[in-house]
This record gives C-alpha cells, sequence and structure tokens, in this order.
C-alpha cells in the first residue's frame, strides 16, 4: 500500500474517532444528554461493528475450512510433495 | 519414542523422577484430574441454577464456597499445570538439551501443586478466585481462607520456580548451534509466558501476605476500619492476574501453531509475525490491569489509558489469528480431531475477543460489569480457546507419548458435543448479563426470559460435562487398549512430523 493509501486510512479513521468522540462525550450541548440512551446507542453502534467483522472473518474460517478440506473434489490428491529436511 | 505409558516401568520410578518427560507426564495426569474435579463443580453450580430458588445446595455459602473452589481449581490447577505438562515435556526437546536446566527444582515445583490443591479442596474457601477484601479479611469463615491463602501462596511459588526453570534452560542450555528464531514458535510461547509469570507473580505473593496479616488483625493494609484501602488490593491483585490471562493464552496459541501447520501439510506462514505477536501481547498484557476496576470510581484518564492499553491487545491477537488462517490458506487440510479442537476454539477465540472489546468500553463496562456477561465473556476464553487448545493438543501428543492411538470417532464425537456445548453455556451467559443476572448468585429473579436462558446454559453445560466424561473414558482406554501407533506418522499425514523424541535415556 502506498503511502498516498496509508494517509488516506489515517484521515478516514481520524474523522470516525473525531465523530465517534463527539457523539460519545459531547457536554456542550444545550439539549440535555440522557447517558442511559447514549451508552445502549454505543453498545449497538459496537454490536453492529463487532458482527459485521465477526461474520467476515468467521465467514472466511468457513471458506477455508470448505475449501481448503482435504476431501474437496480439487484436494483429493497431494497437491505438494512433503517437506525434505527440517521441520515447519 | 519416549513411551512414557507404555513401557513398563515402576509408579515409584516416575512419581520419584527428575526426568522432564516423567514430571511433564505427572502434570498432565494432575491437571486433567483437575479439569474433571473442576468440571463436576461447575456441572453442580448449573444444576443448582436450572431453577430460580433452592435446587440443590443447602445454602448460599455452599454455593459460593463451590464457585470459590471451581475457578481456583480450573485456573491454578487445569490451565496452569497442564501448559506445564507439555513444557517440561517438550522445552527440553525442542532446545535439544538434556533436561530442564535444574530437574530436582523442577520436580520439586510439581511437587508443591498437589499440596497447594490440597490446601484448597480441603479448605472450601468461600471467598471468590479474587479474594477481594474487605469480605475476605474481615468475615470469610476460617481456617479456608488461611487455606486458600496458603494454598495459592504454595503455587505461586510453584510457578515462579517452573518459569525460572524455563527461562533458564530456553536461554542458556539452548543449543549453541540453535538459533532462538530458529526454534518452534511453542518455545517462545513458553519464554514469554515463564517472563510473565515471574514479573507479575511477586506483586500476588506479597497481597496474599497482606492479606493474611490482615486476617491476622495486626495489619490494616485493605481494612477500612484500620485506615486500609480494599481498592489497593484490587490493583495489586489485577496487576498479576490480567498478565495471567494471557500467561493461560499464550501456551494454547504456541500449541496451536504446532498443530495448524502439521495438520494443513504447509509451514507456517509467518514466523516472525508469531514471534512478534507473542512479545506484543507479554507487554501489553502489563498496560491493562486497572480494566477490571473501572466501577471503583477511577477518574477518567486512568480508564482513558487502561481502555487504549487493553484495546492494544487486539492487534496482537488478530496477528495470530491471520497467521493461522494464512498458514491454512491453500493447504491441503486434515481434520482429524486435534485440528478439529484447533479449528473450534479459534472461533470461540473471536467471540470471546469481541465481548472483551465491550467489556473494555469504559461506558459500556458499566452495562456488564459484575453481570453473567462477564462470566459468560472469561469462560469463552477459558473453556474456548484455551481448554480447546489444550485438549486438541493432548490428543496431538497422545501417540507420541503413549505408542497408541486414541478413539478418533469418540475423540470428534467429543469436539461437536463441546462445540454446542460451549456455546450454549457462554453465549447465552452474556446474554443473561445483558438483562441484568449477577454475577455469584445462588438465585435469580424468576422471570421466564432468565428461567429459560438459565436452563439453556444448563442444559449446554450437561452436554459439556458429558463430554468430558467420554474425553477421559477415551484416555484412559486408549492407553490400555488403543491401536499401536504409527510412530512415523500417526496421523496419516504424508509428512514429516517435529522430532518429539528423546534420545538420551532417562537418568
Amino acid at each position: 500500500m502506498g503511502l498516498s493509501s496509508n494517509l488516506l486510512v489515517i484521515g478516514l479513521i481520524a474523522v470516525a474517532a473525531i465523530s465517534f468522540v463527539n457523539q460519545s462525550f459531547a457536554q456542550s450541548t444545550s439539549t440535555p444528554t440522557y447517558a442511559r440512551v447514549e451508552i445502549w446507542a454505543l453498545f449497538y453502534r459496537l454490536m453492529v461493528i463487532a458482527f459485521v467483522v465477526g461474520a467476515l472473518v468467521l465467514g472466511v474460517i468457513g471458506y477455508i475450512v470448505w475449501r481448503f478440506r482435504e476431501s474437496h473434489p480439487k484436494n483429493r490428491v497431494p497437491t505438494r510433495e512433503p517437506l525434505e529436511g527440517g521441520h515447519h | 519414542m519416549v513411551l512414557e505409558v507404555k513401557r513398563p516401568r515402576p509408579m515409584w520410578e516416575i512419581l520419584f523422577s527428575t526426568h522432564h518427560t516423567d514430571v511433564g507426564l505427572l502434570y498432565l495426569i494432575f491437571s486433567i484430574t483437575a479439569f474433571i474435579m473442576g468440571g463436576a463443580l461447575a456441572m453442580s453450580i448449573r444444576t443448582e441454577l436450572f431453577l430460580p430458588g433452592q435446587q440443590l445446595f443447602a445454602d448460599s455459602n455452599t454455593f459460593h464456597r463451590v464457585f470459590t473452589v471451581h475457578g481456583t481449581d480450573m485456573l491454578f490447577l487445569w490451565v496452569m499445570p497442564l501448559a506445564s505438562a507439555f513444557g517440561n515435556y517438550l522445552i527440553p526437546i525442542m532446545v535439544r538439551y538434556q533436561d530442564m536446566a535444574w530437574p530436582k527444582l523442577n520436580a520439586v515445583a510439581f511437587w508443591m501443586v498437589p499440596v497447594g490443591a490440597a490446601l484448597i479442596w480441603m479448605g472450601w474457601a468461600d471467598v471468590t478466585w479474587n479474594a477481594y477484601p474487605p469480605y475476605s479479611i474481615i468475615r470469610a469463615p476460617g481456617p479456608a481462607a488461611e487455606m486458600w491463602i496458603f494454598g495459592l501462596k504454595i503455587l505461586g511459588i510453584s510457578s515462579v520456580l517452573g518459569g525460572v526453570n524455563f527461562v533458564v534452560t530456553i536461554l542458556k542450555m539452548k543449543h549453541p548451534d540453535l538459533p532462538l528464531m530458529k526454534t518452534p514458535l511453542f518455545v517462545w510461547a513458553q519464554l514469554v509466558t515463564s517472563l510473565m509469570l515471574i514479573v507479575s507473580m511477586p506483586t500476588f505473593a506479597a497481597s496474599l501476605i497482606m492479606l493474611y496479616t490482615d486476617r491476622l488483625g495486626v495489619s490494616g493494609f485493605f481494612n477500612p476500619a484500620m485506615g486500609g484501602d480494599p481498592i489497593a488490593y484490587q490493583h495489586l491483585f489485577w496487576f498479576t492476574f490480567h498478565p495471567e490471562v494471557y500467561v493461560f493464552l499464550i501456551p494454547a496459541v504456541g500449541m496451536l501453531y504446532e498443530m495448524i501447520p502439521k495438520f494443513s501439510r504447509k509451514p507456517i506462514y509467518s514466523y516472525a509475525s508469531g514471534v512478534i505477536a507473542f512479545v506484543m501481547l507479554a507487554i501489553v498484557g502489563f498496560a491493562s490491569w486497572a480494566h477490571h476496576m473501572y466501577a471503583t470510581g477511577m477518574n477518567f484518564s486512568e480508564k482513558t489509558v487502561f481502555m487504549v492499553g487493553t484495546l492494544a491487545a487486539v492487534p496482537a491477537s488478530a496477528m495470530h489469528v491471520f497467521n493461522w488462517l494464512a498458514t491454512m490458506w491453500g493447504g491441503r487440510v486434515k481434520f482429524a480431531a486435534p485440528m478439529a479442537f484447533t479449528i473450534g476454539g479459534i472461533i470461540l477465540f473471536f467471540g470471546a475477543g469481541a465481548g472483551g472489546i465491550v467489556n473494555t468500553a469504559m461506558p459500556l463496562d458499566f452495562l456488564t460489569h459484575d453481570s453473567y456477561w462477564v462470566v459468560g465473556h472469561m469462560h469463552l476464553f477459558l473453556m474456548g480457546l484455551i481448554t480447546f487448545a489444550f485438549i486438541g493438543f493432548i490428543y496431538y501428543m497422545f501417540p507420541f507419548i503413549t505408542g497408541r492411538t486414541y478413539s478418533e470417532k469418540a475423540a470428534m464425537v467429543q469436539f461437536w458435543m463441546m462445540f454446542i456445548g460451549v456455546i450454549l453455556i457462554f453465549f447465552t451467559q452474556h446474554l443473561l448479563g445483558l438483562y441484568g443476572q449477577p454475577r455469584r448468585t445462588f438465585d435469580y429473579v424468576p422471570v421466564p426470559p432468565l428461567i429459560m436462558m438459565n436452563q439453556i446454559s444448563t442444559f449446554g453445560a450437561w452436554i459439556t460435562g458429558s463430554a468430558a466424561a467420554l474425553f477421559v473414558a477415551n484416555l484412559v482406554y486408549s492407553v490400555g487398549w488403543g491401536k499401536p501407533a504409527d510412530m512415523k506418522d500417526p496421523f496419516h499425514i504424508g509428512e514429516q512430523y517435529y522430532d518429539y523424541r528423546r534420545k538420551e535415556p532417562h537418568h
């Protein structure tokens, strides 16, 4: 990933974080803040993120287990020679 | 091969041996026994909670005693000795030395464990595994609490002795032609774990003495009536026991690094990232202890520091997970029982990590603090990744230790029972926490959602308990009557194995 892409990613994260901090801890607005509502809202936002990331990773694990199992049609014949010499 | 069980030897020769494979075998048998005993207590806890009101135990105090011994047993008599078992067995072989650096000290470290275990089991304390003051110094009945304190003291000394022995064996006794960066990642796991133990354990050792003198009434470190501060104990306790979470976890991760490449028929994707992630975990493990204490009135800055410190463990954990997935990617994966437990453990590890992020976000911690969410979260780590990795590794090493094969069918049935059972128990406990059920309670509000979820959790516990019984039956039967293993390729993978053989004769 090039420098420009890195800067872009850092910028996006920073903007997201500022928004997150403002929403969570803003105290200076005239509208009253209900801590219970804010906390549950934060909880649901984090859970959405956690479930999305979790679904992606579990999906990858599921795909690996399905595709690279030794009984898969493309995997029945050994695809590579056993390692010679050392371990790992 | 070292056929520790198959080769006929008098029992006393193993019991009084200082040879590392014998000591490892003793640790192994002891820890599996403790697992079953602690598991029996877990069954009784869940059976009590199957319905609201009194079910099984005479009173709530008995219930407190049961979960105190259950927690202490599982952490200090199952998880830690099991890591020492395989560390003892494999580290000298992997660093190409004839034994541990100090074999007699090694045997002493093991024999302290049954003594500590006897104190804990015979004392039957009710202080919880945290032993928080002021209850533990003012109200907790003696001599149970004293026996718990001395039991933990002895186990702590044993851990430090074992840790020093591992560090010296790895760093000083390693074969001069073997660079540290060429040793298996299991060696790194043991090295990092031992260093963490040596740094963290003295703090708890000191706090145990302070707790004891407080109970005697000669000091008031944690006694508010004498000007002491109970919160100080929590800092001392968690300074030891948050790093201890990684002391529990890292050996299991090291075991996965042994099994995944073997059953994927591929080398580890990135050895260096595994080492870096171990070292990162060891460092950030010391930067997060106070996240257990958000509810004690810490100020915002302190909480922020510990929240960031805790989240710093996420990248290191993710490095391990992605390393495992990248190792499996493009491989030809054989799902024998060790690999099934490995994959199941990784999936449960991910669930535990997601729950942990909620715990460490300080506003959310107030929702989950002291609720069943915490019980579900910590058990998903301990019973999910750690115990799954341990059981997988026991099956993996079984042919190398006994010269026999275990029953693969029984092991796979056990895997599916445990996987489903653990999900039913601990995912449901997260929901119970959100519904407001506090942890460590004998009874709960008799409303339909709580009753239903407690019953699901208990049903899962019965399934898991049956699986554990199958596990022991499989091991015991296979040790005596299992088919002789093909020692060159016991899992029929068609690849070379790490040379787990002990070439020198026993001394």
